[in-house]
């Protein structure tokens, strides 16, 4: 991660990560699943909870608003020159 | 340094009544297949291009220097678009939050501590807005208009906030929006440098601005061959194909550096006789030297930009940096004190006093590379990747080392992961000198290698995720 402050960068990232690759399956999925329980409890924090849709359609109806607006700007402009 | 750990945790105090408010972004389930991750990862990265390319509306153009052109390389930024900021309130936000000391940070836990630099974020982004408005570096406007200003750079950063959320909580192919952003960032100002069709006129006639293009244009509209292929590798003003080849090749250097690992062996502790390798790589600490050597050096020029656009050319400015404007890219450089020696020397000045100019680059080439090795060298004290701490993980994860006595490990541990640090940046610094030098107008060393890394460790990470699936 090319800011990494929060998650643990690369050089042992990709060691502890190789080294996982090589468990074996048992071991691996008692471990997941046990991970999952305590993420489902911990991860989420409480408060309003929005989905990526909505921050996508928010976002390009943004882009699409701000294209509108230029587009009006030189109609307008042009307009006005006439 | 305690009044900044003060000051933070003083605002984090403040912050947390209000991080119940704060829209959060839910974590992926578990379920969200590959495909579908890459379809949401396109499309975020469409949305940031989009924020990237459409001017701010209701501005006024100006003729000032941009103060920091040097820093829109590493934060992923576009002047004069939505995302004049880039990922900057991000990287405030992270520093400000860990600047609030262990003390005050260690009990939060992950959510709670997105909130907060989501939070932080916001305002920072606000506060960022509003002093560039000030400053005036989009002309003077008016009330209406600076509003108009404000809520686009505003919208367009928190945007950016949410969709680094995102690819946080799973809902990308990768884990690090940022680094996502910053790369392509770096390769679309890369790819207008090579291919871009705008004609310029110049005292040669009419020439195509992108590197490729006029080669090919060059070629096949000049009746000298040899004189078009000279000017179409060589020339001054505008792109040419030899700063592109120089851009490839370093490029390619970084990604055959960033193959090359020491192999420690490992032997398992609960599974009999399973060996295998553990890889600690020559680039240790990545791309944070060149980020931070790059910041180290965007402060210094903004802090001599200001002091000689403010107080003049005078003697003391002389010794910390004075300015004056390059008459082949139209940028101002600097020609004297510490802020030229942080430069890496153009051309013109090599042309201009060999001797002079050799014995400044070899300076510029110590400050450099012994920097990037400083930087290097104490950076995995910060991030928790000292030996001592990838020891500890690795026996987390039930292995230990191959053949030596538990004393004994975390020297030898640490005698490949301080090789690795020490000679990884001195390489760093050394390829961001080399970019420097021979790049010219396709950017500096150190967005083609941050860019060149960062498209590693994608490939590392979902080749990864690939080969376990």
């Amino acid at each position: 991660m090319a800011l990494g402050g929060t998650a643990p960068p690369r050089g042992s990232a990709a060691a502890a990560a190789s080294l996982r690759r090589r468990r074996t399956t048992s071991g691996g999925a008692s471990g997941g699943a046990a991970g999952t329980m305590l993420q489902f409890y911990t991860d989420d924090a409480p408060g309003l909870k929005i989905s990526p849709n909505v921050v996508l359609v928010m976002s390009i109806g943004f882009i699409a608003f701000v294209a509108i607006l230029h587009v009006m700007g030189k109609l307008y402009f042009v307009r006005k020159e006439a | 340094m305690a009044g900044l750990r003060f000051i933070a945790s003083v605002v984090l105090c403040l912050l947390k009544p209000f991080l119940r408010y704060l829209p959060k972004v839910k974590s992926a389930s578990r379920n969200l297949t590959f495909w579908r991750r890459l379809i949401y990862t396109a499309i975020y990265l469409f949305i940031f291009l989009g924020c990237s390319q459409i001017p701010l509306f209701r501005t006024h153009s100006t003729m000032d220097a941009d103060p920091f052109r040097r820093m829109r390389g590493i934060l992923a930024s576009s002047p004069r678009t939505a995302m004049e900021f880039g990922i900057s309130q991000i990287v405030i936000a992270r520093y400000m939050y860990f600047s609030a000391g262990s003390r005050t940070t260690k009990n939060h836990h992950a959510a709670v501590r997105n909130a907060y630099q989501m939070i932080l974020g916001i305002i920072i982004t606000i506060v960022q807005a509003f002093a560039c408005i000030k400053y005036g570096m989009y002309g003077q406007l008016g009330w209406v208009d600076s509003l108009c200003v404000m809520i686009q750079l505003s919208v367009g950063a928190i945007t950016v906030i949410y969709l680094d959320q995102y690819f946080q909580k799973g809902y990308g192919i990768i884990r690090s929006g940022t680094s996502l952003f910053v790369a392509t960032n770096i390769c679309c100002s890369m790819r207008q440098k090579a291919f871009s069709i705008t004609r310029i006129n110049s005292e040669r006639g009419d020439e195509f601005e992108g590197a490729v293009i006029a080669l090919f244009h060059l070629l096949f509209t000049r009746t000298d061959k040899s004189g078009a292929l000279y000017e179409a590798f060589f020339r001054k003003n505008l792109p040419n194909f030899s700063n592109l080849l120089a851009t490839v090749f370093i490029f390619l250097l970084v990604v055959w550096f960033h193959g090359v690992c020491f192999l420690v062996p490992v032997r398992s502790t609960n599974i009999k006789e399973r060996n295998a390798l553990c890889p600690i790589k020559f680039f240790y600490t990545s791309n944070m030297p060149i980020i931070l050597q790059s910041s180290f050096v965007s402060i210094i020029y903004l802090f001599s930009q200001f002091l000689h656009w403010n107080f003049g050319p005078n003697h003391f400015t002389y010794y910390v940096g004075n300015w004056k404007l390059c008459e082949h890219s139209g940028q101002f450089i600097p020609v004297s004190g510490v802020a030229y020696l942080v430069t890496t020397p153009s051309y013109a000045h090599i042309a201009a006093d060999p001797f002079l100019a050799l014995f400044f680059m070899l300076l510029n080439l110590l400050i450099m590379v012994g920097g990037c090795a400083f930087f290097s060298i104490k950076w995995p004290k910060f991030s928790g990747t000292t030996a001592k701490e990838v020891l500890e993980k690795i026996r987390k994860l039930q292995w230990t080392m191959d053949g030596l006595k538990n004393s004994e490990m975390e020297s030898e541990l640490k005698r490949y992961i301080v090789t690795a640090v020490g000679w990884g940046g001195i390489c760093i610094g050394a390829l961001t000198v080399l970019g420097d030098l021979f790049m010219g107008p396709f950017g500096t060393g150190a967005e083609i290698l941050l860019a060149a890394t960062i498209l590693c460790q994608f490939h590392d990470e979902i080749f990864e995720e690939i080969e376990d699936h």
